[in-house]
């Protein structure tokens, strides 16, 4: 076992309980788990897994019903809606299978909305936005509009958002599933770079061949991990 | 930054709602211009009429009008009570003599002698020609400028000529004659000065001295008699200042007379005019709601439209309060631009009402029938800006307690 301060993600007994109706479903069904700094940890499962709700509860979007989540020695757990968002701000970046960029927005002005909500001053948001997007290759793009990128430009469009504020935690949520292979792999390269660099990961998927990027894989069934 | 993005693009809808606000802001500003203008006709007209530091004291008690007055006699002794009223700077008495007729004008010009003392706020800064009356003269008269012009070419040609006052007996008021009071007597009298006739047509300034032995000439007393029997017909008290007059009547109530101020009636206007502003800003206000109601249409469709943008928002950090300051900055901003457009289409169309009527009906010199002022307009703009704020404050607050994780889903 890793020592404590090497350790970034430390879930213990993690359920998640959605009230429908009469009957509760259980999403999360007593999850532990540890992640370490600078690992790439993939987390595999069939759809209804509770991998995504996993990751949401990673990202501090939801919450879990029992259990303690501590990231970066803070609880999750305990916060509440603006603990959360200030959370989100500042500790994990998140790329999502739906890319969510704003449409109406520059792609700079998108990779620079983090930076807004942190009350960073508007040279410095675009300054940091460009530096990151250079970084990625995608410096000649910052004035295009989502909608004039292709799939694998808006992911990238996506990670330069989830890294500009130097997240301690980076979280994938299927972000092949919408690309065609050729950029799935260029992106799962840029994601094992990134990695390589010492970003932490934490990727979601169902596909095993995105999951031997990683690390470590752990497998998910019917909300437990089952490895 | 972000509101002014989202207005730009949603821009058919923004305008129309701007435009409601305008409208709504406009109107408020007409009406009101409208109340304010209306409000400082009348006071103008009543400026124009006499000095607001006068108290007049009327030979009546205090309270009852009209037919219901009881007289009292206004005596030498109260008028010694009167200047001893603090802030009473100066006291001038008023005799007026019986109607009468000036001889040389004909049988139409009928006039009412007042007699005054020099100086009195009645004789004062309206001549045509030559001067007012002065302290300790006799037989002079200062008359109105229509009396001089049936006597003579100009008003400079009728000073220094003796005209004939018959006082007393039957008098032509309009087309009728009445039998008037006893038996008519002739005063020569030389004209001194002559004066606009705005003020009056009838009244013949005299001497108070004259006055007072005209009237008790015709009741067969001597002047101390009738100063005893019937007093004076009025008092002019000047303050010293208009801030004064109030507590100068009530003095005078207090010694058991009635007393008329310029400035009480120009309070009871204000008064009056309070409601009738509050009428019209009310109607105004309707308008501005209905504009409020339009708002919070068009901010809650932006939040229902922008769910997905409000869960990506919260997914990269944006706050609760960040959620609902982007919606609450975007009613801000159709509120300051429909209070600004708003004042102007008011202010626009108030001058080209007043445009239009100069040209169905030209005068001179026309007041103005819509006054804004500042205090109006930074009220309008203030008004149209809590509105909207208001009108976006339940919108803005679903945006804000939305769920990152169901608006991120929302398609």
């Amino acid at each position: 076992m890793a020592s404590p301060d090497q350790v970034i993600v430390r879930a213990t007994d993690v359920a998640r309980v959605y009230p429908t109706g009469a009957t509760a479903v259980s999403a999360l069904d007593g999850v532990t788990l540890e992640v370490r700094r600078g690992e790439f940890l993939a987390v595999m499962g069939p759809s209804g897994s509770g991998k995504s709700t996993l990751l949401n509860i990673l990202a501090g979007l939801e919450r879990p019903t029992r259990g303690a989540v501590i990231v970066d020695g803070a609880d999750l757990s305990t916060m509440d809606e603006v603990a959360l968002a200030s959370y989100r701000r500042e500790k994990v970046g998140m790329i999502f299978q739906a890319f969510n960029l704003l449409p109406r927005y520059r792609v700079l002005e998108n990779v620079a909305l983090p930076l807004l909500f942190a009350g960073v001053p508007l040279d410095i948001r675009l300054e940091r936005a460009r530096a990151v997007l250079d970084r990625l290759g995608m410096g000649p793009r910052a004035d295009h509009r989502p909608s004039q990128l292709s799939g694998g430009e808006m992911q990238r469009t996506a990670i330069a958002r989830a890294l500009v504020t130097e997240p301690s935690l980076l979280l994938a949520d299927e972000p092949t599933g919408n690309l065609d292979s050729a950029n799935g792999e260029a992106l799962l390269a840029l994601i094992s770079e990134l990695h390589a660099r010492g970003q932490t990961v934490v990727l979601v998927t169902h596909d095993a061949g995105i999951a031997s990027h990683a690390q470590r894989t752990i497998h998910m069934r019917d909300g437990r991990i089952v490895n | 930054m972000l509101a002014f993005g989202n207005y730009a693009r949603s821009r058919l809808r923004s305008t129309l709602t701007t435009l409601g606000v305008a409208i709504g802001t406009a109107l408020l500003v007409l009406l009101i211009a409208l109340a304010t203008g209306a409000e400082d006709n009348v006071k103008r007209s009543i400026f124009s009429i006499g000095d607001l530091r006068l108290v007049t004291v009327q030979p009546f008690q205090p309270g009852a009008t009209g037919l219901s007055a009881v007289p009292r006699t206004i005596s030498d002794d109260l008028v010694a009570k009167l200047k001893a009223i603090p802030h009473a700077q100066s006291v001038y008495r008023q005799y007026d003599a019986p109607l009468g007729t000036l001889l040389e004008g004909g049988e139409d010009a009928t006039i009412r002698p007042q007699g005054i003392e020099a100086g009195a706020p009645v004789d004062r800064g309206d001549l045509l020609a030559g001067r007012h009356l002065e302290p300790s003269e006799h037989a002079v008269a200062v008359i109105p400028g229509n009396l001089a012009r049936l006597v003579a070419a100009t008003p400079e040609a009728v000073l220094g000529r003796k005209l004939t006052l018959r006082l007393g007996g039957a008098v032509k008021l309009g087309s009728t004659r009445i039998g008037g009071s006893g038996t008519p007597r002739d005063y020569v009298v030389t004209v001194v000065g002559v004066f606009d006739e705005q003020a009056s047509q009838t009244s013949v300034r005299i001497p108070l001295e004259d006055a007072l032995l005209a009237g008790a000439d015709n009741r067969g007393l001597t002047s101390d008699a009738l100063r005893q029997a019937t007093g004076y017909s009025g008092v002019a008290i000047e303050s010293d200042d208009s801030q004064y007059v109030a507590e100068v009547v009530k003095s005078v109530q207090e010694l058991g007379f009635s007393a008329f101020s310029l400035k009480q009636v120009i309070e009871q206007i204000d008064k009056g005019f309070g409601v009738f502003r509050g009428i019209l800003a009310g109607i105004g206000g309707v308008a501005l709601l209905v504009a409020a109601i339009g708002i919070a249409n068009t901010m809650v469709m932006a939040v229902l439209e922008r769910t997905r943008e409000i869960g990506i928002m919260k997914a990269v950090g944006a706050s609760p309060r960040d959620i609902r300051a982007i919606f609450l900055a975007e009613a801000a901003l159709v509120g300051v631009f429909g209070g600004v457009v708003g004042l102007v289409l008011g202010v626009l169309g108030g001058r080209a009402i007043e445009l239009v009527i100069s040209n169905l009906n030209p005068q001179a010199n026309p007041a103005p029938i819509f006054v804004v002022d500042l205090p109006l307009a930074l009220g309008a703009l203030g008004l149209a800006l809590l509105v909207s704020l208001v009108a976006g404050f339940l919108p803005s607050r679903r945006a804000m307690r939305m769920s990152a994780l169901s608006a991120l889903r929302y398609e």
